[in-house]
C-alpha cells in the first residue's frame, strides 16, 4: 500500500501541513529513490500541503508561526525534488516582483505572500526590505514581471507605494505591470487613492488577486 | 470637576473614577504625534530628538502644546530597547521613524545576555528617562506617558522575526528565556521612567504580538504572560499600565480580561462600545482612525470624535501610529472636539 505513489503524495502533503520538516525531506528522498514523478510529487504532495495550510490560515486555525513552519517543510521538500524535475516542467511561470517599500524593514507579511505565490506556481523575485521605489521599477522591467507587489507595515512609509506608481506612469510603463499593495495600514481605499490595481488584506487573498489580475485560473 | 488638571483627569479615568469628560491623549512611542508640520514650524526636529534628552523633551512638549493632547508622550520610536540589546538601528529621517536595520541574533539560542539593571541606565534609555524628568519638571499638571515596546516586539527586534515566530513553537524554553530577559529589561526601564523619573504612566504597544499573528493559543501562552509580568512590576511600583493591541481582536477577545492593564487601547476596526458592553471591567481607550486623521476633513474627524465621546469611550486617542504628514488642523479637530464635549452628568 505504501508503495502507491498516491499514498506517498498524501504523506508528503500531510507532513507539510503537520509542520514536519524532517519527515517531508525524508519522504521527498523516498520519492526520488522510488522514481515517482518529481513534478507530481511537488504538485500533489508539497504544494497540496501548503495550500491546505493556507486554507487553515484563512479559516484562522493556523496562524503565522504555523504557516512559517509549513513553508519550511515545503521548501525542504522542494530542495530535494526540484533537481529531479523534467525540463518541460521548468518553464514560464508568471513572475511577480515583491518587496517591502523604502523606510520599512517589516517583512513577515511580504514573506507570507511570497510563500503562497510560490506554492501557487508563480515565480517571485524577492527584493527584500527597505527598497527604494526606483528599484521596483528597474527589477520589474529587467525580469519582465507581470506583477509588482508592494508591502509595508508602517503609516510613515505608505507614500512610497504611490511613488512606485508615479514612476511607472512617468516612464510610460504603467500599463505593463499590475501593481498590488498590502500590509497593516493599507486598505482598499488607499489602494484606490494611489491608483493601484489591487489590495489584499492577507496572503491567501493576495494569491487570488494575482491570479485574477494576470488571468490565471484559480 | 471642571478644575481637574489633565494629569488628574487621566489618572481618574485610569482608576475608573468619575471625570467631567474623557481625556484625549496620544501615548508616544509607536503612536506619537511628532508630525512634520510641527517640526518644521518649531525647528525641533527628528531624527536628532531621538538621541538627545533636551531635544526630545522640547519636541514632546511642543507636540503636546500644538496638538492639544492632554499628555506628553516619549519617546518617538520603538527602537530604544532593541538598540540597547545589540540591534543595529537605522536612525530614520524627519518624516520616518528609526527602525531595526538588522536583528543581531539569528535564533533565540544565540541571544547574548547582559545585566538588565545596568542596561536600563545607559544609552537611549537614559536619554528617554532624562527627557521624561525634564518634561515633568516643566509641566507638573500634564501627565507624561512613557511608551515601551512590548516584550514580543522587542524580542522579535533582536532575533530574526521569521525564526522567532517559528521558535515560539519549536523552542518554547528558548523563547521563554529571551522573553523573560527582555521583560525584565522593560521592567527596569519602567522603574527608571516612573516616580523620580517623571513619568505618570507606562504604555506598551506590542505590534508583533497581535491575535492575528499569533492566534489565541500563542497569544495566551506568550503575549498575555509577559505583558502581565511587566504590568505586575509597574503596579508594584504604584503606577498605571496601558496596553495597546494592534489589529483585529476577534480571535483573542475572550483573553482580554486576563490582561492586567488599567486601560486597553485598540485599533480603529474594533467596535469599542461593543467591547465595553461585553467586558464592563475594561477601561476602553481609542480609537480614532489614523487613516481618517490623515485623509478626512476636520468636520468629519470632529463628527467621528463626537461619536466616540457619546459612546462612552473612557479615554480618547488615535487608533494607531499617525502618519507624519497628518495635518495639525486634523489633530486639533480631534482634541478640540473632546474638550468641547458636554460635561458628563
Amino acid at each position: 500500500m505504501s508503495n502507491q505513489p498516491e499514498t506517498l503524495y498524501r504523506a508528503l502533503s500531510d507532513a507539510v501541513v503537520g509542520m514536519d520538516e524532517e519527515k517531508t525531506r525524508q519522504l521527498s528522498e523516498q520519492a526520488v529513490q522510488t522514481g515517482v514523478d518529481a513534478y507530481t510529487a511537488i504538485e500533489q504532495g508539497l504544494v497540496d500541503g501548503m495550500n491546505r495550510a493556507g486554507q487553515l490560515f484563512e479559516t484562522e486555525e493556523y496562524f503565522i508561526p504555523e504557516l512559517l513552519l509549513c513553508s519550511d517543510a515545503m521548501y525542504a521538500g522542494l530542495d530535494v525534488l526540484r533537481p529531479h524535475l523534467k525540463r518541460d516542467h521548468s518553464v514560464a511561470r508568471p513572475k511577480v516582483v515583491i518587496g517591502v517599500v523604502e523606510g520599512d524593514t517589516h517583512d513577515i507579511g511580504k514573506n507570507l505572500v511570497k510563500i503562497m505565490l510560490e506554492a501557487s506556481g508563480f515565480e517571485t523575485i524577492d527584493l527584500g526590505r527597505d527598497i527604494p521605489p526606483k528599484r521596483f521599477v528597474e527589477e520589474a522591467v529587467k525580469h519582465e514581471a507581470q506583477v509588482i507587489a508592494l508591502s509595508t507595515l508602517m503609516t510613515t512609509t505608505m507614500d512610497g507605494m504611490a511613488e512606485v506608481i508615479q514612476l511607472l506612469r512617468q516612464a510610460q510603463l504603467r500599463e505593463r505591470f499590475k501593481v498590488i499593495v498590502g500590509g497593516g495600514p493599507i486598505s482598499q481605499a488607499f489602494a484606490d487613492r494611489i491608483g493601484a490595481d489591487g489590495y489584499s488584506s492577507g496572503a491567501p487573498g493576495a494569491v487570488k488577486l494575482v491570479k485574477q489580475l494576470v488571468g490565471v485560473a484559480a | 470637576m471642571s478644575t481637574l488638571t489633565p494629569k488628574e483627569r487621566l489618572l481618574r479615568a485610569l482608576r475608573q473614577e468619575e471625570t467631567d469628560r474623557p481625556p484625549v491623549v496620544c501615548t508616544g512611542g509607536m503612536m506619537n504625534a511628532a508630525i512634520v508640520e510641527i517640526m518644521q514650524a518649531t525647528g525641533l526636529t527628528l531624527p536628532e530628538a531621538h538621541f538627545d534628552a533636551a531635544k526630545m523633551s522640547a519636541l514632546a512638549q511642543a507636540v503636546q502644546e500644538r496638538t492639544g493632547f492632554e499628555n506628553v508622550g516619549v519617546p518617538f520610536c520603538m527602537t530604544v530597547e532593541a538598540e540597547l540589546l545589540g540591534g543595529e538601528i537605522d536612525h530614520g529621517t524627519l518624516a520616518c521613524e528609526p527602525k531595526i536595520a538588522r536583528e543581531p541574533f539569528s535564533s533565540v539560542a544565540k541571544v547574548e545576555y547582559k545585566d538588565v539593571s545596568a542596561l536600563a541606565r545607559c544609552g537611549r534609555m537614559r536619554v528617554v528617562a532624562n527627557a521624561a524628568r525634564q518634561i515633568a519638571q516643566a509641566k507638573p499638571d500634564v501627565p507624561v506617558i512613557a511608551s515601551l515596546t512590548g516584550p514580543i516586539s522587542t524580542a522579535a527586534s533582536i532575533v530574526d522575526p521569521m525564526t522567532f515566530y517559528k521558535e515560539l513553537r519549536k523552542d518554547p524554553a528558548g523563547a521563554d528565556r529571551v522573553l523573560d530577559y527582555v521583560t525584565r529589561l522593560l521592567a527596569e526601564f519602567a522603574g527608571e521612567l516612573l516616580g523620580q523619573g517623571g513619568a505618570t504612566a507606562i504604555a506598551v504597544g506590542d505590534p508583533s504580538a497581535t491575535g492575528e499573528i499569533l492566534g489565541p493559543a500563542m497569544f495566551e501562552r506568550y503575549a498575555v504572560r509577559y505583558l502581565n509580568q511587566l504590568a505586575d512590576h509597574v503596579h508594584e511600583l504604584g503606577y498605571p499600565f496601558i496596553i495597546h493591541i494592534c489589529g483585529d481582536l476577534k480571535r483573542v477577545k475572550g483573553l482580554l480580561p486576563q490582561l492586567r492593564c488599567d486601560a486597553l487601547s485598540t485599533d480603529a476596526m474594533i467596535n469599542l462600545p461593543a467591547l465595553k458592553a461585553e467586558f464592563p471591567q475594561i477601561t476602553t481607550m481609542g480609537n480614532l482612525s489614523t487613516f481618517a486623521l490623515q485623509w478626512s476633513a476636520p468636520d468629519k474627524i470632529a463628527a467621528m470624535t463626537r461619536h466616540l465621546v457619546a459612546d462612552g469611550i473612557d479615554i480618547i486617542s488615535p487608533a494607531c501610529g499617525l502618519s507624519t504628514s497628518t495635518q495639525l488642523t486634523s489633530i486639533r479637530a480631534l482634541t478640540d472636539t473632546v474638550k468641547a464635549s458636554e460635561p458628563r452628568k
